[in-house]
């Protein structure tokens, strides 16, 4: 697998929690989704892999360099965060200044593109911007060094359907050149339905797995049982089970296996809400 | 190191005409009453202060943690606002003398000869080195303290070489050296060079100051 991003054993310790052995790779021309539930790690793996923040131990490698003090690879590399970075009373023209004297790579002309795209008005303050219309701005900004690589922490959160969709269009955009990827943490896991190729899980600072999204949409099942048909299952093919009121919801991983062994029971697919929801709030039998 | 200095001198572009009609006001309240000099000073040293403003621009908008993933180093960052303190200095000392000839030569203060304007000149100067000294001061501080705590201690900044000197001016009473006009005129002459000493010596202690940080 030729990986633009891999890293290797992150580990990073806090009071109360720990970031632990971390590892998973991005491989190129694909999007990978860090999920996980709030405080699970996932920005503190994105704060880590960009060398905001002092690594306990473990590597982290951009096409096998290491980031810290390459301003070349920081020219490959676009990221957006949660919210907008620039001081409000900016606005998108000042903003394109500050890119055009950042970046080496910066293409005024793909910025002004986007913007038009967008719909982003030039000389409007960004205090005066829709969230959404600042979420665009960065990702614009973003996008207008042509970056090989897109990292994205909460990017599509507190976005309207819509809108959301928008930026998922420009994501998809962006991937279809093959030597580019993207790592997207989001808790909004219908949005990497659509789009990621790959799933890394993340719960309480540990990788709980880094699978295709394909393998989880088409082998991972959701075992819906009574008590006496839950007793009976094969615990080693349990991965995670949570009990409602009157039903056990069991998550295995080959659900074609358990329809053919389990005939009176229910197998729903699962989707990547209900895998994370078993895994934070139900009960983990391997 | 340039994105840097032109994103706070474009943050700052939005509080210039708080900022020109404050300076505007002194002119009118110090000029007839204090003369040209001290309203060259005063703008150079309300202009240094614009540097904590920055620093709060940037808290605001979580600007450092988007820096340090662009192509910019953490030295870059740190030296960037020696920079936009220095020009901030140099803005606030040049309109002083401009504004100040202007109503000294309204107020006859001032007379436009060419002693009168090399006096101005060399004030315009030493306000700057000034300002440079006290504002350099404000900068570790507002690294280690964040800019809302950095605020408040600004007062030290002021007080710290305020003190140096004093104590400078002291030790050299006690051993007997006296300040004589010329004394004073070749260190005056010497201040840009001590200025940007001072200012190597607090842009590395900031530079030890957010090296260590996480962002």
């Amino acid at each position: 697998m030729d990986s633009i991003l891999q890293v290797n054993n992150l580990t990073k310790q806090y009071d109360g929690f720990k970031l632990d052995h971390v590892s998973f790779s991005v491989p190129k021309g694909a999007i990978m989704g860090l999920i996980g539930e709030n405080g699970a790690g996932k920005s503190t793996t994105i704060n880590a892999i960009l060398d905001l923040i002092h690594k306990d131990e473990g590597t982290v490698t951009f096409w096998g360099q290491e980031l810290s003090g390459s301003k070349q690879l920081k020219e490959d590399i676009g990221v957006v965060f949660d919210g907008i970075n620039f001081y409000e009373t900016l606005t998108p023209a000042k903003v394109g200044k500050i890119g055009r004297t950042a970046y080496k790579q910066w293409d005024a002309h793909l910025y002004q593109e986007y913007l038009k795209r967008f719909q982003l008005p030039l000389d409007k303050e960004i205090k005066t911007l829709s969230k959404g219309m600042k979420m665009k701005l960065c990702i614009a900004f973003a996008l207008s060094h042509k970056p090989k690589m897109l990292i994205l922490d909460e990017a599509t959160s507190g976005l309207d359907p819509v809108m959301r969709d928008d930026i998922l269009e420009v994501f998809l955009d962006f991937v279809q050149d093959e030597t580019h990827s993207i790592l997207m943490s989001s808790h909004i896991t219908t949005d990497l339905e659509k789009v990621a190729d790959y799933i890394t899980f993340i719960h309480q600072g540990k990788v709980l797995f880094c699978k295709t999204k394909d393998e989880l949409r088409y082998n991972y099942g959701i075992i819906r049982c009574g008590a006496a048909l839950f007793d009976q299952l094969d615990k080693d093919e349990i991965l995670a089970y949570r009990k409602d009121d009157y039903q056990w919801n069991v998550l295995v991983a080959d659900k074609e296996k358990a329809k053919r062994k389990y005939k009176n029971a229910v197998v729903d697919d699962a989707t990547i809400d209900d895998i994370l929801l078993l895994y934070v709030k139900g009960d983990q039998a391997k | 190191m340039k994105s840097l200095v032109l994103k706070d001198l474009l943050n700052i572009g939005h509080n210039a005409k708080s900022m020109l009609f404050i300076l505007l006001v002194f002119a009118i309240a110090l000029i007839p009453f204090s003369g040209v000099e001290g309203y060259i000073f005063v703008c150079a040293i309300l202009c240094s202060m614009m540097i904590v403003t920055t620093f709060s621009f940037d808290d605001n908008s979580k600007w450092t943690r988007y820096a340090m993933i662009m192509p910019v180093s953490k030295k870059e960052l740190v030296g960037g606002k020696f920079i936009v303190l220095a020009i901030f200095c140099a803005v606030g000392s040049l309109f002083g003398l401009v504004v100040g000839s202007i109503g000294g030569l309204i107020s006859n203060k001032i007379t436009l000869d060419l002693i009168g304007i090399g006096e101005l000149l060399f004030l315009t100067l030493i306000s700057w080195v000034i300002a440079l000294i006290f504002g350099s001061m404000s900068i570790p501080l507002v690294f280690k303290f964040g800019a809302e705590r950095g605020r408040v201690l600004l007062l030290v900044s002021f007080l710290i070489p305020a003190g140096i000197c004093f104590g400078v001016y002291q030790l050299l009473a006690t051993l007997g050296v006296a300040l004589t006009d010329q004394l004073v005129f070749i260190l005056l002459c010497c201040s840009p060079l001590l200025a940007l000493a001072w200012c190597y010596v607090m842009y590395q202690i900031s530079y030890r100051i957010f090296a260590k940080q996480e962002i």
